[in-house]
């Protein structure tokens, strides 16, 4: 009889790229949950339109390309993409916002460029900078921290808040928060402030500051730590470039806390507010867009605490992670190209 | 710091890179002892090395006993092939063997006699043998390594550098196989006695003896054994490592115990380093001790497809096939049967194939116990390869590059130093088969190299002949030369005198000839370039026409014949000039007050131009002749004759008699007016026949015109012959003339119409062959302007020949014409 031929070796590890993406977006459960609780039910909304938008789309592009639509859509690509786009999007933003970054996520920076794998942006983020750009005023409306807000929005009023249909007066009520206060985020109130001559004890002493960090957005990140150090143990990531943010990030904001405490935001507020732990753990260690040598991914991860650290306390925006990590993507290959280890039996001078 | 010998001693282990940790399912076939199997009927053994380093000392239908050896050779790296049993050699033939590709190679197909009877053994003390009789007898017994690579265990016995550490292979990091295991528990005194003979060749600081600690019980069977041995306590330990795949490859194990690297394209000895595998320390006691040759190794048989899991003694040439039927194997759908481990094992697709030295496990596994075949997806860069690659490369930048084919940037990731250990495969999440692509960019890359070293050694070949060719060219010039200069220097003198005597000769002749030309007419501008003393016999011969001439033209009285001729050639010349000249003598009585331009060049370069300038002369006296009964005849005859050699003499000799006798035909007539330049560059002398026939021509066409009265000719004849081909067609074309002419004769006047047609017919063979064109000229310069002309190139030699013969049939045809109008 004939046998099977097959080249070695034989065996192979359970851990498949489906089971990876799921991984990763089962990793997000700890941060959507504070997420949800600080700023109520927008954001689950939000997920679940972006999911399913992302996989109609994915399925669209797979028809097009004649290519088998289930086993793409089966590597749980997409999902990751558009939880992470969810999450990042104000809770209460308007349906059309979520829907257009989505597609252009999925549609023109992943598929376009040869799907998973081929791209040489994060899809998630470049959607962001999308949406970012050409909506500042709905994408800078965050809710106010329910600990904050007079009146949490239920499920009832965020999807009419979303969806925009009962009148516009009620998005704007729970944008706005009730109080009338503009909620932006902290940090972007805190920008706001210094560049209004506050210091930053001043600005801090704000009710949506809460002692060294931002209400409400210091568990978000504590809870998407969480989640990041379950993937780190589940070894569905490597430890370098989510260590290289966070360490980076430390290091330039203590530099210039410690030169002007007053002018310059302290770091704990940097690794605790806005978007740094959902970028230092889900974000960056996109495995495609970054670098892929364990050297090149510490260069690459402190390239991107660094930028974060510049455009919060340099740029024209408050915060910085989707802007850091596209630069940094941009720099991957080249970092990929000249960052190699030493191959065994070519240390020098052996 | 500890010096690495003391590092070794504690037992301190390094770190090597990467690695995985796969199911081990070493206790499927650990469990029992060493067992045997029912000899087989059929043994394959092969003997690639036959043809190569080898020949076979047995041959078909010879009985074999169990040790014997099979073939002979010589070569460092050759090892002799055993009978791995007694019996019968029923066939040497090509047969499928034991390797990935399962090409065929040259085996002794042994029928087994059952009785599995040795051949005599000679057992030796280690004590009475040199170290060279040591390795010659290792080297006898077909001792290879055992750990899979198969390398002539006697050439790394014998190093050229100082070994300083010998590290015993007892790792075995393969899930599954448990072969070294199994011996190390069964026969550790046996294998610390082949370590007792490493250890006696090398004479290393250090033997360490390396067990994973998976296998405890092999690592305290090797301690009591070494307890038990003879061998210096302090320098032989088993160091117990942690389990990590792939920490038995041999690069990985140096650098666990020794922290130091090979480094890429070195071998370990270069480090002081020798790793042997247990099975082969215990193959060395085995031929030193008992003399037996390898013929059998220990393989384990696993997978849940065996029915009898274990380890088994097999003799080498066993085949799988009946290995297997005899622990009861199944299959199932897409059933494989690996050799090796399930990590860097190959797949046979035939199990007709023997157990060779490096066989140590046969892995028949069920579906679940293997990877499901799932398809390749995209690689999402997740970098576990390079994390898990033992040899630091990035494995995903080879992918990248051996996918795309960019061989060559694969290569500047290293992809020599990969180990194909299997590690980047297992562990990455889609299911790429990395090593396959970088199995198939390695051998891209050797088919690379080998054409290049191919090409460059044609290109030496082929400078050395160049230049081999060039030395025999010039080697067998410089002999000519040495013969010529040989020749010269031998001449003799007489040979020299001679020549010079007939150079004075020539010079005085010469002088004599010149006493005779005096107060001749300015008009002859002679100009000799007399560049050797034949040339001079040339002027002369010039000058001697030009003053018959000028005698006749003043006092028609007959010269003096003159006797100048220095040879017989020469000789013959001046006859024919003086008949000639006799002749236009004899014709020109009543000749009165010629005009005469005869500017002639004549430019000899050799002897035999001479004839030439003499048919020249000739030629001009005898129209010198003729012109005196003319009447202001106005005559432009510029004849250039370019000799280039002496048949062209003949040429102007024809020349000169056909002038003779056309002058001869011309004496009664009145008033012709001529205009006939004649050039006749002749370069071979095939051409001269041309001329000839040209002169015939002339001479007939003269003896019409005798009786017509103030016939207009146009002649001008322009032969530019090439070669002799040529020659014909010129006589074709003067016969045609000559009958034309005669027709002339009877039409008395010009008449275009008739040599029309002739002409149409040579336009019409391209030739350009208008031997003859009747028109009314009334100035010889209108008559130059229309010069018909034969150029013939050669080329068109055969095209000539047709035209001839049209011509000739013209001409024939013209004559009856002329023949009926007469009557």
């Amino acid at each position: 009889m004939a046998f099977k031929i097959a080249s070695s070796p034989h065996v192979s590890t359970n851990l498949h790229t489906n089971t990876v993406m799921k991984r990763v977006a089962l990793c997000l459960i700890p941060g959507l949950a504070v997420q949800s609780y600080y700023f109520g039910f927008g954001t689950l909304i939000q997920l679940v339109l972006a999911v399913s938008i992302a996989y109609c789309a994915e399925a669209a592009v797979m028809k097009l390309r004649h290519k088998n639509i289930k086993a793409t859509l089966a590597d749980n690509s997409a999902l990751v993409t558009a939880a992470l786009l969810a999450v990042a999007i104000p809770p209460l933003a308007p349906w059309w916002l979520i829907v257009i970054g989505t597609l252009f996520a999925i549609v023109i920076v992943k598929q376009l460029y040869g799907g998973l794998g081929n791209n040489v942006f994060n899809p998630a983020m470049a959607a962001y900078v999308l949406l970012l750009i050409s909506f500042p005023v709905q994408m800078t409306s965050w809710v106010a921290p329910q600990t904050l807000a007079l009146h949490q929005a239920d499920v009832l009023s965020s999807l009419q808040s979303i969806f925009e249909l009962n009148a516009p007066y009620l998005a704007e009520h729970f944008r706005l928060g009730i109080d009338g206060t503009t909620m932006a985020t902290p940090l972007d109130t805190l920008k706001t402030d210094l560049s209004m001559g506050l210091t930053t004890t001043e600005s801090m002493s704000k009710p949506i500051f809460s002692g060294m960090a931002a209400e409400g957005w210091f568990w978000v990140n504590m809870a998407y730590l969480a989640g990041g150090v379950i993937m780190l143990k589940l070894k569905v990531i490597r430890w370098h470039i989510s260590g290289a943010i966070i360490a980076s990030l430390f290091v330039c904001a203590s530099f210039g806390f410690l030169i002007s405490p007053d002018t310059f935001v302290s770091p704990i507020m940097h690794l605790f507010s806005g978007g740094t732990m959902l970028a230092a753990f889900f974000i960056a260690t996109d495995p495609v867009t970054a670098a892929t040598s364990p050297r090149g991914r510490l260069i690459f991860g402190a390239m991107i605490g660094v930028l974060i650290y510049v455009i919060r306390t340099f740029g024209g925006y408050p915060d910085a992670v989707a802007f850091a990590v596209l630069l940094a993507n941009m720099c991957a290959p080249f970092i990929d190209y000249y960052i190699r280890p030493r191959s065994y039996g070519h240390r020098t001078g052996n | 710091m500890l010096t690495l010998l003391e590092q070794l001693d504690k037992g301190v282990l390094w770190q090597s890179p990467g690695g995985i940790h796969p199911p081990q399912f070493k206790t499927l076939s650990n469990q029992s002892a060493i067992a045997r199997l029912p000899l087989a009927k059929r043994f394959v053994v092969p003997v690639p090395l036959v043809g190569e380093q080898a020949t076979l000392t047995v041959s078909v239908g010879d009985t074999v006993l169990k040790g014997q050896v099979l073939t002979e050779g010589s070569g460092f790296t050759y090892l002799p092939v055993h009978a791995p049993t007694s019996g019968k050699i029923v066939a040497i033939e090509q047969h499928a063997t034991n390797h990935p590709s399962s090409l065929p190679t040259l085996s002794c197909i042994i029928e087994s006699d059952g009785q599995d009877t040795w051949c005599e053994l000679t057992t030796s003390n280690l004590a009475q043998l040199s170290k060279a009789e040591i390795l010659g007898k290792i080297k006898q017994a077909g001792i290879a390594g055992m750990g899979g690579a198969a390398f002539p265990s006697h050439v790394k016995l014998n190093p050229a550098s100082e070994i300083d550490l010998v590290i015993i292979n007892g790792i075995e990091c393969e899930p599954y196989i448990t072969s070294d295991d199994r011996l190390m528990r069964d026969h550790s005194d046996e294998i610390i006695a082949g370590v007792a003979i490493i250890h006696h060749l090398l004479s290393p600081q250090r033997i360490i003896i390396a067990i994973e600690d998976n296998k405890p019980e092999a690592a305290h069977a090797m301690k009591a054994a070494i307890s038990r041995s003879s061998l210096p306590q302090d320098m032989v330990r088993v160091t117990v490592i942690p389990t990590k795949y792939p920490s038995g490859g041999e690069k990985q194990l140096i650098q666990i115990i020794t922290g130091k690297e090979v480094p890429s394209g070195a071998i370990p000895a270069q480090l002081g380093i020798v790793v042997h595998n247990v099975g082969t320390a215990y193959a060395i006691q085995d031929a030193i001790y008992h003399g037996k040759p390898l013929i059998e190794r220990v393989v384990t048989l696993t997978g849940e497809h065996i029915g009898h899991p274990g380890n088994y003694w097999i003799p080498i040439g066993t085949t799988v096939a009946d290995t297997l039927q005899s622990v009861s194997f199944t299959t199932s759908i897409d059933q494989k049967v690996i050799v090796g481990g399930p990590m860097m094992g190959y797949a046979l697709a035939d199990l007709d194939v023997p157990i060779l030295k490096g066989t140590n496990c046969l892995l028949v596994p069920s579906p679940n116990e293997i990877a499901p075949d799932v398809d390749e997806k995209a690689c999402i860069r997740c970098g576990e390869c390079a994390v898990a690659c033992p040899a630091l490369l990035l494995p995903q930048q080879l992918f990248w590059h051996s996918k795309a084919q960019e061989y060559d940037k694969a290569a500047s990731f290293n992809l020599k130093d990969c180990i194909e250990c299997g590690c980047c495969s297992y562990v990455c999440p889609s299911d790429i088969p990395l090593v396959e692509y970088y199995r198939v960019a390695k051998s891209a890359l050797k088919t690379a190299a080998e054409e290049k070293r191919q090409a460059e050694q044609a290109k030496i070949r082929f400078e050395a002949r160049l230049k081999r060719l060039e030395d025999e060219k010039n080697a067998r010039e410089a002999k000519a030369k040495e013969a010529a200069a040989k020749r010269q220097a031998n001449m003799k003198a007489s040979d020299k005198d001679a020549v010079a005597a007939a150079m004075a000769r020539i010079a005085a002749k010469k002088a004599q000839t010149e006493s005779h030309v005096n107060s001749e007419e300015a008009s002859s501008s002679v100009a000799p370039t007399a560049a050797d003393p034949k040339k001079a016999a040339v002027n002369a011969a010039i000058e001697r026409a030009k003053a018959k001439k000028a005698a006749q033209a003043n006092t028609s009285s007959v010269p003096v014949a003159t006797n100048n001729a220095e040879d017989d050639k020469k000789a013959m010349i001046a006859a024919a000039v003086a008949r000639a000249k006799a002749k236009k003598a004899a014709q020109e009585t009543n000749a009165t007050s010629p005009q005469e331009s005869e500017p002639t060049t004549v430019t000899a370069i050799d002897d035999k131009q001479a004839r030439v300038a003499a048919a020249v002369a000739k030629a001009k006296a005898k129209k010198a002749a003729q012109e005196t009964s003319t009447t202001s005849s106005q005559e432009s005859e510029p004849t250039t004759v370019t000799a280039i050699d002496d048949k062209q003499a003949r040429v102007a000799l024809a020349v000169a008699k056909a002038k003779a006798k056309k002058a001869a035909q011309e004496a009664s007539t009145t008033s012709p007016q001529e205009s006939e330049p004649t050039t006749v560059t002749a370069i071979d002398d095939k051409q001269a026949r041309v001329a000839l026939a040209v002169a015939k021509a002339k001479a007939k066409k003269a003896s019409q015109e005798a009786s017509t009265t103030s016939p207009q000719e146009s002649e001008p004849t322009t032969v530019t012959a090439i070669d002799d081909k040529q020659a014909r067609v010129a006589l074709t074309v003067a016969k045609a003339k000559a009958k034309k002419a005669a027709l002339q004769h009877v039409t008395q006047q010009d008449d275009a119409g008739l040599a029309s047609p002739i002409a149409d017919t040579a336009t019409l063979n391209e030739l350009h062959i208008l031997p003859t064109e009747n028109k009314l000229a009334e100035q010889p310069a209108d008559c130059s302007d229309q010069k018909p002309g034969a150029d013939l190139s050669p080329e068109q030699i055969k095209k000539a020949k047709v035209a001839a013969a049209i011509a000739k049939a013209k001409a024939k045809k013209l004559a009856q014409n002329a023949e009926q109008e007469e009557q």
